[in-house]
């Protein structure tokens, strides 16, 4: 694939952002950031993507509700994405996995776990 | 960026979370228990665990998981919010903001230990056992199987990644054949080839949510695997062909060395939507057609190495922990998004660090903020500042050449005052973040006192600069530990005066005419004027034979080196005292006044600009010169009789105002006009306060007008000169010289004259 892999990051959280951001720009990729599933859902209207990477816990609209609303569109129905959660429950991948997510990254994350999980989602 | 900024912006955060923390816990001591108000504190918390990880801080990401694991519990209704339980939260919070200080400064961790278990404990009390965390708490109905995998994860802790996600499900699929983990490199070396075979079959289901099978397989050649078998047998004709289904399955031979996790690491996230079997007697998984109904049937997945024998055993603990949540849990969401939302709508009661407007829900906007650099929005202010000057000029010039453009003009006005006001606002924040950082201060002075304060709070939404706020903190906290250290008095005291035993203090903020009005009040003994007076004496700072004022007397607590206090405790006396305060609150552009009853209580009103770029001044002529005087200074204006001056000296004159005596201030000498009054009978005086000189009477010819002005920096245009503060540009499109007050007086007063005032 020769052109940049664009990445969505969603956390409400400024210095996840930035840390994401760190990562996976130091990776060759291209990075957007939006900090909830409002301002995510907003930017996805008028911009291209190939992965998004989205925190669960946010307010206004959280990383599920983002998830649904994004797999129940037209336009990026079927872009990866990948949900990136302090919490490891079982129960909470599952609700991701029915939700519509393509896998999970847990925080805090190793920035190699982290483009490989990229990685094998990016089409 | 560099990591170090990035920490930076975690602690901005942490400040933001446990601000907001804060105030959601306030608003459950005031009995707010709805679940927007825990949520947001929740979601506070686990924000500065989720960074505290992500940073390496162990101890405070230690603490914040207990704490996290408490609220969650609160969260789901497990423990109920009594008073009692928030205390325990508004303790832990206090020492949460302990932690995030000392993994700031690098400092010790705080003592948490004794706190922690009684976190733990107050888990325990509903939870059942604190070893039960949130994850499995919540579960609607476990079904046993689920139960025993669940814990073992949680054993992982916060640890538990990618790897070990893996490990639990390997654990689960390992039960009915313990040996099939560790087969693949026995029966590898067994096998003629040393490889190992995987097969593979994705489901209807693989092509949902994103993913694409094809990745998969190319992950698998990466490896090293070689495609053996496509079985293209189940293809159907093409009229019964639905793209959606799958129908395709593959056999990989995979070399030796490759483990068998590193290949159900690329099926991880695929999950049951790709059926794998191992080994070397296996057949590809069988096809299955999922009809149209959504939810994936729990499909055992067939790896061990004969599924057929053994499939009851095979299929129990693998979908359980799929399938038990999956139901139920959506549903669930839903409801709660929508309490939430219905919630925020018409409450704004959690205020987080939003910038949003005072109406509305401070909550919901809170995480549409930007951060941007403050010069580029200083520098947008600055650009309105001279377009609402260019505005008025315009509007002056049209006027005198009598074009009539009323109608183009007005709206042009009301643009430029909306932009102004819009720009204005951009800096505005409410309050409240100034505000709920009070609870805790009067709960460590309660602690060191003894005296115990109900906190009342008026008008937390109103918005004033960021700058303003970001300087408002150390004056009303040093206000707030006088109030309770020498206002309130002690329980017993209280009662003896038939008051309730438990103090109030109420802080309240509120626009009035263009500006800000805080009052911090309380409802103690009031000032003790006659024990001020003869302190004042005592020290010099008035004369045994002053008559002052009731209000003349309170303000002399602002003077430099007074403190009432018996004992100095370490709580509010340190010789920095309220001078300090009153410095503060005049650098901000403000005024401080006292409103005292014996008795009943003492006010203390700041009265502060909305922002810092545009100051209210007095215009005043001298000689042909016209100057601006900053209204934060003026004390008062008035034309002065004959017999309140007096002569000192051959040159100096001094102004009696009410018994004490002020020296009078030539403007025009001073700045050197060419004309100008120089006789006080012939002019008026306006008389201000400085800084380091006390007050003094300046000399103008008229007052004409009071307005705002935007300061221009007189250094950056021209040089910096001494008297005068900056420049500003007059409605006519003149430049006017700001007053430097405090310099002005400080130059043109020797310097024993200062005293005299």
């Amino acid at each position: 694939m020769s052109k940049t892999t664009r990445i969505l990051t969603v956390d409400d959280s400024a210095s996840m952002r930035a840390l994401l951001n760190h990562a996976l720009s130091t990776n060759g990729f291209d990075v957007a950031q939006a900090d909830d599933g409002v301002s995510a859902l907003e930017w996805l209207a008028v911009n291209e993507v190939d992965v998004v990477i989205t925190d669960i816990n946010m307010p206004r609209l959280d990383g599920f509700g983002l998830i649904e609303q994004v797999r129940g569109g037209t336009r990026h129905r079927d872009r990866p994405i990948l949900v990136l959660t302090t919490e490891s429950s079982d129960e909470k991948k599952a609700r991701a996995r029915a939700a519509g997510a393509t896998g999970w990254i847990v925080k805090p994350f190793d920035t190699d776990k982290l483009v490989a999980a990229v990685r094998r989602v990016a089409h | 960026m560099s990591p170090e900024e990035i920490q930076q912006i975690f602690f901005a955060e942490c400040e933001e979370s446990l601000a907001a923390a804060e105030s959601g816990l306030a608003a459950c001591h005031a009995g707010t228990h709805d679940s927007d108000t825990v949520n947001a504190v929740f979601r506070a918390v686990h924000s500065i665990k989720g960074g505290a990880g992500a940073f390496g801080y162990t101890a405070l990401q230690g603490y914040t998981h207990t704490f996290e694991t408490l609220l969650s519990d609160v969260r789901e209704g497990l423990v109920a919010i009594e008073s009692q339980l928030v205390d325990l939260l508004l303790r832990a919070l206090d020492t949460l903001s302990d932690h995030v200080e000392a993994a700031r400064e690098g400092g010790d961790a705080p003592a948490d230990a004794a706190l922690i278990s009684e976190m733990e404990s107050a888990m325990a009390a509903n939870g059942g056992g604190a070893a039960a965390a949130p994850e499995t708490a919540p579960e609607p109905e476990p079904t046993p199987e689920p139960a025993p995998e669940a814990e073992a994860s949680e054993g992982a802790g916060d640890d538990l990644d990618l790897d070990a996600l893996l490990d639990d499900l390997t654990a689960g699929f390992e039960a009915p054949a313990p040996q099939a983990a560790e087969a693949p490199a026995a029966e590898a070396s067994a096998a003629e080839d040393k490889r190992w075979k995987v097969h593979l079959r994705p489901r209807a289901g693989a092509m949902r949510n994103g993913s694409e099978p094809l990745l998969m397989l190319r992950d698998m050649a990466e490896l090293g695997g070689e495609c053996a078998i496509c079985d293209v047998s189940q293809v159907p004709p093409l009229d019964a062909f639905d793209v959606s289904q799958g129908y395709l399955g593959w056999t990989f031979a995979m070399p030796a060395d490759v483990s068998e996790e590193a290949v159900r690491d690329i099926f991880d996230f695929i999950g049951d939507d790709c059926a794998l079997a191992i080994g070397d007697d296996v057949e590809i998984p069988a096809v299955q057609i999922v009809e149209a109904a959504p939810a994936p049937k729990p499909e055992p997945i067939a790896i061990n190495p004969a599924p057929a024998v053994e499939p009851a055993a095979a299929a129990s603990p693998a979908p359980a922990p799929e399938k038990a949540p999956e139901a139920p849990a959506p549903v669930a969401e839903v409801k709660s998004a929508a309490a939430d939302k219905a919630v925020t709508a018409d409450k704004p009661a959690p205020p987080e660090k939003a910038a949003g407007p005072a109406s509305g829900a401070p909550a919901a906007t809170s995480g549409q903020s930007i951060r941007i650099d403050l010069f580029k929005l200083d520098r947008l202010i600055d650009l309105v500042g001279e377009l609402v000057i260019a505005q008025a000029m315009l509007v002056q010039r049209l006027d005198g050449a009598s074009v009539t453009a009323t109608e183009e003009l007005s709206l042009l006005e009301t643009l430029t005052r909306d932009i102004q006001e819009s720009a204005m606002s951009i800096r505005a924040q409410p309050i409240a973040s100034v505000f709920s950082r009070v609870p805790r201060i009067l709960r460590d002075l309660a602690a060191s006192t003894g005296k115990h304060v109900k906190l009342d709070v008026f008008g937390e939404t109103t918005e004033l600069d960021k700058t303003v706020i970001e300087r408002l903190g150390e004056p009303l906290t040093h206000l707030i530990r006088n109030a309770v250290d020498h206002g309130i008095e002690s329980a017993e005291d209280r009662i003896a005066a038939g008051k309730p035993p438990e103090g109030t203090l109420t802080l309240s903020a509120e626009h009035r005419s263009g500006r800000i009005v805080i009052s911090i009040s309380d409802d103690g003994a009031g000032i003790n004027r006659e024990v001020v007076l003869r302190k004042a004496i005592e020290k010099g700072i008035v004369s045994p034979d002053a008559q002052l004022s009731a209000e003349e007397i309170d303000n002399l607590i602002f003077a430099p080196g007074f403190s009432t206090a018996q004992v100095v405790s370490n709580i509010s006396g340190r010789g920095v005292g309220m001078d300090v305060v009153r410095q503060n609150v005049k650098d901000l552009g403000g005024r401080i006044t006292i409103d005292s009853t014996p008795g009943k209580g003492t006010a203390f009103i700041l009265t502060l600009p909305l922002t810092l770029a545009i100051s209210d001044g007095m215009i005043v002529d001298v000689g042909d010169q016209t100057l601006v005087v900053p209204l934060a200074h003026v004390v008062e204006s008035l034309r002065p009789g004959e017999a309140e001056i007096h002569g000192l000296g051959s040159s100096r004159r001094m102004l009696n105002v009410r018994g004490r005596f002020i020296p009078i201030i030539s403007l025009k000498d001073a700045l050197g006009a060419p004309t100008g009054a120089t006789d006080p009978r012939d002019g008026v005086l306006i008389v201000v306060d400085t800084e380091s000189a006390g007050q003094a009477a300046l000399l103008v010819d008229d007052i004409c007008d009071q307005r705002q002005f935007v300061i221009k920096s007189l250094a950056t245009n021209f040089r910096s000169v001494e008297g005068v503060a900056g420049a500003t540009i007059l409605g006519d499109g003149r430049v006017a010289l700001i007053v430097d007050v405090d310099g002005l007086v400080a130059c043109a007063l020797p310097s024993n004259e200062r005293q005299a005032a």
